[in-house]
């Protein structure tokens, strides 16, 4: 009860893929100008991950180390595979937006990293937490970012269509924000912050 | 003379104007992974060029006379071309370990990794199937069109990582505020280098 509880933390704080380990970067920068996007691309990362992690960790004493990779990754398409269609099939707007990102999901380092370090040497329900964890502490991050991003950048944040919150007439968005530099800066200044955040304590102890 | 300025101008724009690091962003994980010295970056530009000219060239021969045809590209797609990028990886690796040893030194560690670099399977994905980046602009790439795309792609992301890396060494001994020092200030200096290609955006009507 508890060691799992202590892997899902693990995941949304000391071991957050995005700000911490610094994997699954490509899609983040890309897909966090939108708020409603981001939120479309956290659950689809969350649940395959989820769902290989777990097939995985059932399957790890019928893999033999030598092709671990190509199983892995088979496993992984096959889930992105389910995702791909699935959006296509009832959210054509979404599909649109995210576009390349979700048959990338299938290369996004988080995944095959969480299958080979965590998946592979642990039980089903630590692989379920731990890919609970770290997809939920990779879609805040997410989702965190695209918020910054589209209500500072373009003065308002949209969702299915309408929206939702908006800055008072008169404020001229930086568009700069909603352009790839602008996301790439922000997401340096993320890191700091993080990293500040956590060097805070010890910081207090010296002083 | 045509066709020699179509190619051209698909090179520097895959190259260039829509650089696949910079403007795309895909492949970022090696890009911020692997530039920490020149030859570490050298090693990987040059390993993903040669996988990349293979892997679309691959890809597009597999979508024209296997995929397509049978009607299974829609939903197979993805599975079958990261399975083809996975085994073509591994036969060049085991190839240079049998045929070219020195050449296996220089890159032979980068090839692993080559694997989940998303650029790759982004242009090979491409180049083959129609309307992959942008889907109100389906275009049939003929395989000529492949190979140069696939090599402006691969060249552009050389340059790319090759301009970073020269950048972070120097910012190593730059001195800068203690939070934002590595990985913080490397994002940073990313997106001033990325707000030059940004200016390249339009050229050539591209």
């Amino acid at each position: 009860m508890k060691e799992w509880l202590k892997v899902f933390r693990a995941g949304l704080s000391i071991d957050n893929p995005l700000t911490v380990l610094m994997i699954g970067l490509c899609a983040t920068l890309a897909v966090s100008s939108q708020v409603e996007g981001s939120l479309f691309m956290g659950i689809a990362v969350i649940f395959v991950l989820v769902m290989s992690n777990a097939l995985i960790s059932v399957l790890r004493k019928l893999i033999p180390s030598q092709v671990r990779i190509p199983i892995f990754i088979v496993i992984i398409a096959s889930f992105v595979t389910v995702v791909d269609l699935f959006l296509k099939a009832f959210f054509p707007p979404i599909y649109a937006v995210l576009g390349i990102w979700i048959p990338l999901i299938v290369v996004n380092c988080i995944i095959l990293g969480r299958a080979e370090a965590f998946a592979y040497h642990n039980r089903v329900w630590l692989s379920i937490a731990d890919g609970l964890g770290m997809g939920i502490g990779f879609s805040l991050v997410l989702v965190g970012l695209a918020f910054i991003r589209e209500f500072f950048g373009s003065g308002k944040i949209e969702l299915l269509g309408a929206t939702v919150l908006k800055m008072p007439t008169g404020y001229a968005p930086p568009t700069i924000l909603m352009m790839f530099p602008g996301a790439f800066i922000l997401f340096g200044f993320v890191v700091a912050f993080v990293r500040w955040l956590n060097e805070r304590p010890t910081n207090r102890k010296a002083a | 003379m045509a066709t020699i300025s179509h190619f051209l101008l698909l090179f520097v724009g895959a190259a260039l104007i829509n650089n696949i690091l910079l403007t795309r962003f895909i492949g970022l994980c090696s890009f911020f992974g692997i530039s920490n010295s020149m030859n570490t970056a050298m090693g990987m530009s040059a390993a993903v060029i040669f996988v990349m000219m293979m892997a679309s060239t691959t890809t597009w021969l597999v979508w024209k006379f296997l995929l397509f045809p049978l009607n299974l590209g829609e939903f197979l797609y993805i599975p079958a071309f990261i399975l083809i990028i996975a085994a073509l990886v591994q036969f060049v690796e085991m190839y240079l370990r049998k045929y070219s040893p020195a050449l296996y030194r220089a890159m032979g560690i980068y090839l692993p990794l080559i694997t989940t670099n998303c650029a790759v399977l982004a242009a090979a994905t491409e180049v083959a199937k129609p309307g992959f980046f942008k889907m109100a602009m389906a275009y049939n790439y003929t395989l000529g069109e492949a190979l140069v795309y696939a090599l402006g792609v691969s060249v552009g992301y050389g340059f790319a990582l090759l301009t970073f890396t020269a950048l972070r060494e120097r910012l190593d001994i730059a001195p800068v505020p203690r939070v934002l020092k590595g990985n913080p200030m490397s994002f940073i200096t990313a997106g001033l280098l990325s707000l030059a290609y940004v200016g390249l955006a339009g050229w050539f009507g591209l």
